[in-house]
């Protein structure tokens, strides 16, 4: 048995990039995120990047398989679960707002963070990538 | 093993919070399961000080 949730204010700005904002019970949450940031010095952008994959995007995350072990005694003395109010600026990349109960939450995130500046700090941008050069990745 | 959980009043406050982001969850209420994980990488070659060229990964 779960208990009821009462939120009697929630204020939010934002809900982006596969955000959920659910007011009610579910029975299954499935949150999954892949993020390729990638910041340039300089205003550039090669079309076909990030249509290859990095291994972080593609290694397996080790996972606790634990299911719900049914010799688990729970006593609601109390069946309401009540909060005043929830001030919440934003929820991104499939974060989850939840009120109201659910049963199993699974949510993997991976993120491939790339920063990229300029040799001399005010070289201008070139117009055209001049080098084959290649940034290769440990496996 | 037997586990028991009495779970009493629960009455909370006002909660503040700036951001829930990269599969989190913010949950009022109950659950059975929750299995949150996340990798994230930004190794020493990351950070590229040099001429922009592409991103390749290996193997391409």
């Amino acid at each position: 048995m779960k208990r009821l949730s009462i939120v009697q204010y929630i204020n939010s700005k934002t809900f982006l990039l596969s955000s959920v904002f659910q007011i009610g019970d579910s029975k299954e949450i499935n949150a999954r995120s892949k993020v390729l940031a990638v910041q340039r010095q300089h205003e550039l952008f090669f079309g076909s990047e990030g249509e290859e994959l990095f291994p972080v995007f593609t290694k397996p995350i080790p996972k606790l398989d634990i299911s719900a072990p049914d010799n688990i005694y729970r006593l609601h003395e109390s069946p309401v679960l009540s909060v005043r109010s929830v001030y919440l600026i934003a929820a991104s990349t499939a974060a989850v707002v939840h009120i109201g109960s659910t049963s199993t939450v699974n949510g993997e995130t991976r993120i491939k963070h790339i920063r990229q500046l300029a040799d001399q700090p005010s070289s201008p941008p070139p117009s055209v990538p001049q080098t084959a050069a290649r940034i290769t990745k440990e496996e | 093993m037997n586990y028991t959980v009495i779970n009493r009043e629960m009455h909370v406050g006002d909660i503040y919070l700036t951001a829930v982001t990269s599969s989190s969850i913010f949950l009022i209420g109950d659950a059975d399961i929750i299995n949150l994980a996340s990798a994230f990488d930004t190794p020493p070659e990351s950070l590229i000080i040099g001429p922009f060229v592409p991103l390749t990964p290996k193997g391409s």
